[in-house]
């Protein structure tokens, strides 16, 4: 399947699933039932980015189905598949949306699912200085724990800002890396679609830090690109699911390296299966330019520990 | 003349305007006095290959006579002349391959002509099998010449073609009988067979011609593009301005026209001359300005960004402006009819050639022994005509727009450098442009390139064609006249990515080039070849399976003629936007737009209506696509 009919396919999967999650809303909770996620300000914010409008109750975010459909137009051109791939991420929140409908706590430790909007405003002070250099979101499968809690030390070590989704979380957990805010490794959840909850921290930003108008989609998604370094890995074997996510994430301007075989885009989806190379070919792909020379010291040294305390068994 | 638009260039149309109000005729006008075409020439039926003719047989099938003197059919004759036609644009190229290839011969460190890009020599060399090691540059630079001349009349043994091509498409060739020879045996042989009582099978014809066009591209034309460069430089993308307005109101405004770059190359480093640029002040002028037409200003303004005057039907035009003092030119495409243009103004037309003497003109041989020499006294003659100029008479056209020019195969390679991830390489590769392809980002690449031709709308074909192509995210490289539509037009500016689609946007934008790039004249077509084949050889596919395509919207030469059938049979689908004079022979033109796409999977397609080439084209490279999975 060529690239763009696979991105097609990954959001009509996105689709159906959200037409899935929200029939099964309506069927528990009711078309009234109230939609909202914890702690914001900006309702369910891809959809509040893109439209300018404030999901409130089950009934409009089954309307919302709507602007899934119709970002997906089946062209084989480069809008229409970054469309596509929008489309998926409005999905995406919708069925993350439904999660938090269909319980009141669909997370539990170590996932943390949405990141509320207090700890994106305590973000945007190191973001701005350079202090976190980056935004890694670490996506899938690694071939082993070890590698990925490499990948995902490194990164640490930079002070890079990781988001973890999939089975990526059991093995960095299996390569003991050490995970919270402050020590900025978040793992997000297990769906892909908990991906979402990193996107709505960049478009966030956008409205928060940037003053974009909710409703100017074409300032939110240069915002993002010109203005928040993130970038997407991804491990394991790819479903269309997965890549029409990636569409999105290169809509967003945030390249996406993955160490699967791919139809490769020169700068934003590129190969690297060589796991000591992903670190830097991610870097070098966002543009990111480490600021503090690294001190070659035993323990992986940087902003990320400053939030650590030492046990005393340590 | 009749009311008809004769030109999308608003500074023809002016000119026009005062070449009649100065009572003197213009090609447009030579066109009209000779009314409508005769329709057997134009369908191809009529042979003058021997004296018991001039033959001509009905273009209708069972109706009128159906067979010349000698029992010629209309496809025999059709499929003759057209073989003809690629073997006279093969010549031409071949001539211009062959006097570049003695240049490179005569290459001192002290002579006029010097060896610029040591390391494409060096590449170059190593594909002829020339030894490189430990060697005095000059002494392999020789060698390559003389080896490369052999290429030319070689009576045994196969002629080096470059590695660029796919062996894929060897074999097809090998296969097909076509595989090139000696590039002047491929010419002699398709005049033998084109004589009376030869070959009389259309299908053996044009297979004649086909392995005659391939001596051109991949032979005479190749090896001119790559020992020019070695002698001149290797193009870099850098900036012009074209069109009529780069003539100058107060300086010695010269024009180059032609096609070597023998020639420019010295003009142009004698115009930079101190000693000239006093002369041309003393006379009362600011400076030299030098300016280009047709492929000389193709080869010049890639090397040196020299300015674009004008393509093939301005060549009068630039005359008419009463503001040229020389019109300076060697071979190939010039009118003669400039020699009685020039009476009615000031303007000196100077031909240089041997090969190509204009009754009527000033002749100053490029001396071989002194070049300098000889360009110091064209310069000259021009500047001394500078106070001949009569002011009352000069109407310079404000209009010019600014280009980009200069991507050679190389510069494009180091362009694409600069989306690769270093930490995934590999460098100095078309991986980038194949990823792109593959992804659908791009959806495919077209090649525009030809001349100017009254029959059709002055650069409309060129300029709709590009347009439409690069909306529907095809990237353009354009050659020859085309290119200079394409840079009137203020298409080679990087701004001209806001007329492309979505993902050629955006891939201008991160390789930072326009969407349309000018890679030279019409030899240098044999650069497109270098890229269509490098990127068929990274992807391990044959060229014809790849979504790239040729146009030649407004072509009239028999070069464009030969260039055509070497792009088709190099296995890329070519458009011609003029009809061939083969409409007689139903089984030409069966094997020319149908069957010849099972010997080497392209065809051409003829369609004059720019907007429907586009649709046309859009569909092929759909099609390939599909086929080839992407
Ligand atoms: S070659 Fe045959 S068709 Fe041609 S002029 Fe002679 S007799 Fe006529
Ligand atoms: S494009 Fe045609 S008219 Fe122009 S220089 Fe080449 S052969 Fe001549």
């Amino acid at each position: 399947m060529n690239l763009f009919q696979t991105i097609f396919t990954g959001s009509k999967q996105a689709l159906a699933a959200a037409e899935g999650i929200v029939k099964k809303a309506v069927e528990e909770k009711g078309r009234d039932h109230k939609v909202a996620f914890p702690d914001t300000a900006y309702s369910l914010p891809v959809i509040y980015a893109a439209t300018g409008k404030k999901i409130t109750t089950v009934a409009e975010l089954e309307g919302a189905l709507d602007i899934v459909r119709s970002l997906i137009v089946e062209e084989e051109m480069l809008d229409k598949a970054l469309n596509s791939g929008l489309a998926t991420a409005v999905a995406a929140e919708i069925v993350e949306a439904a999660k938090y409908v269909l319980s009141d706590a669909p997370y539990s430790e170590p996932c943390v699912g949405f990141v509320s909007d207090p700890i994106i405003r305590s973000l945007g002070v190191p973001l701005v200085t350079g202090d976190i250099p980056g935004v890694a979101v670490v996506l899938g499968e690694c071939p082993d724990a070890e590698s990925a809690a490499k990948v995902i030390k490194d990164y640490q070590s930079k002070g890079i800002m990781t988001f973890l989704v999939g089975k990526v979380i059991d093995q960095a957990i299996e390569g003991n890396v050490k995970m919270g805010l402050d020590l900025r490794v978040v793992p997000l959840g297990y769906d892909v679609t908990s991906v979402i909850h990193v996107v709505t921290v960049a478009i966030r930003a956008a409205l928060i830090f940037g003053g974009v108008k909710p409703g100017n989609l074409a300032e939110v998604l240069q915002y993002c690109s010109d203005r928040v370094p993130a970038f997407v890995n991804a491990f394991g074997p790819l479903s269309e699911l997965v890549v029409s996510c990636g569409a999105g994430a290169i809509a967003l301007g945030f390249p996406v390296i993955t160490d699967q075989t791919v139809t490769e885009v020169p700068t934003l989806l590129l190969t690297q299966k060589d796991y000591d190379k992903v670190v830097k070919t991610s870097l070098e792909a966002r543009k990111i330019k480490i600021k503090v020379t690294e001190i070659p010291i035993p323990v992986a040294f940087a902003a990320a520990f400053e939030g650590e305390r030492i046990r005393k068994n340590d | 003349m009749s009311e008809k638009v004769l030109s999308i260039d608003k500074t023809t149309l002016d000119m026009l305007d005062k070449a009649k109000k100065d009572g003197v005729e213009t090609a447009w006008d030579r066109k009209e006095a000779l009314k409508a075409p005769c329709g057997f020439g134009a369908a191809g039926v009529c042979c003058r290959n021997c004296t018991m003719g001039p033959c001509r047989v009905s273009p209708v099938p069972g109706k009128g006579a159906e067979r010349g003197i000698c029992g010629a059919t209309a496809d025999v004759i059709v499929s003759r002349n057209y073989a003809r036609m690629v073997a006279g644009g093969t010549a031409a190229h071949s001539d211009h391959g062959r006097s570049i290839c003695l240049d490179l011969y005569h290459t001192s460190p002290d002579g006029d002509i010097k060896v610029k890009d040591e390391k494409k020599l060096m590449k170059v060399a190593a594909r002829f099998g020339v030894k490189t090691e430990g060697r005095d540059i000059y002494e392999i630079a020789h060698e390559l010449a003389a080896t490369g001349l052999q290429d030319y009349g070689r009576q045994f043994g196969e002629p080096c073609l470059p590695p660029t091509l796919p062996e894929k498409r060897r074999e097809i060739w090998r296969k097909l009988g076509i595989y090139p020879r000696a590039v002047d045996r491929e010419i002699a042989s398709v005049m033998h067979a084109s004589h009376i009582g030869c070959t009389a099978d259309a299908e053996s014809m044009i297979k004649i011609a086909m392995r005659c066009s391939l001596t051109d591209g991949w032979m005479g034309s190749y090896m001119a593009t790559e020992f020019s460069d070695i002698m001149f430089g290797t193009p870099k993308a850098r900036h012009t301005e074209a069109n009529l307005g780069v003539l100058e109101d107060n300086q010695v405004n010269i024009v180059l026209h032609g096609h070597e770059p023998t020639l420019s190359e010295m003009i142009v480093a004698a115009a930079e001359l101190p000693e000239m640029i006093e002369l041309a002040k003393s006379v009362g002028a600011d400076g030299i300005n030098l300016c280009g037409m047709c492929c000389t200003a193709n080869e010049a303004t890639m090397r040196h960004g020299v300015k674009l005057a004008g393509n093939f039907m301005q060549q009068e035009l630039a005359v008419v402006t009463g503001a040229v003092e020389a019109l300076v030119v060697d071979v190939q495409c010039i009118f003669p009819a400039l020699a009685k243009l020039s009476e009615s103004y000031h303007t000196k037309f100077i031909t240089t050639s041997p090969k190509a003497r204009i009754k009527g003109s000033t002749f100053i041989e490029l001396d071989e022994e002194d070049r300098m020499g000889s360009a110091k006294k064209i310069i000259t003659e021009a500047i001394m005509n500078f106070k001949n100029r009569d002011r009352s008479k000069v109407m310079i056209p404000e209009l010019k727009s600014e280009a980009e020019v200069g991507y050679s195969v190389e510069q494009i390679l180091n362009k694409l450098d600069g989306v690769v991830n270093s930490h995934i390489g590999p460098m100095q590769s078309a991986k980038p442009l194949a990823d792109v392809i593959v992804a659908g980002v791009i959806r495919g690449a077209a090649g525009v390139v030809g001349c100017n031709n009254p029959k059709n709308v002055h650069d409309e074909g060129h300029i709709e064609v590009i347009k439409g192509l690069i909306k529907n995210d095809i990237i353009v490289v354009v050659t020859g006249c085309s290119a200079q539509a394409a840079a009137k037009h203020g298409l080679l500016r990087k701004e001209a990515r806001e007329l492309a689609g979505p993902g050629l946007k955006k891939v201008c934008e991160l390789v930072d080039i326009p969407p349309v790039l000018h890679m030279g004249s019409c030899v240098d077509i044999s650069r497109i070849l270098e890229l269509v084949g490098t990127t068929a050889n990274h992807l391990g596919v044959d060229m014809s399976d790849l979504p790239v395509v040729g146009v030649a919207p407004e072509y009239m030469s028999e070069k464009a003629i030969a260039i055509g059938t070497y792009v088709v049979t190099s296995g890329i689908d070519t458009w011609l936007g003029v009809v061939p004079p083969v409409t007689g022979g139903p089984e030409v033109v069966d094997i020319l737009t149908n069957r010849i796409e099972e010997w080497v999977g392209a065809k051409f397609f003829v369609e004059p209506d720019p907007h429907k080439t586009v649709e046309q084209i859009v569909a092929r490279v759909n099609e390939k696509r599909k086929k080839l999975g992407i």
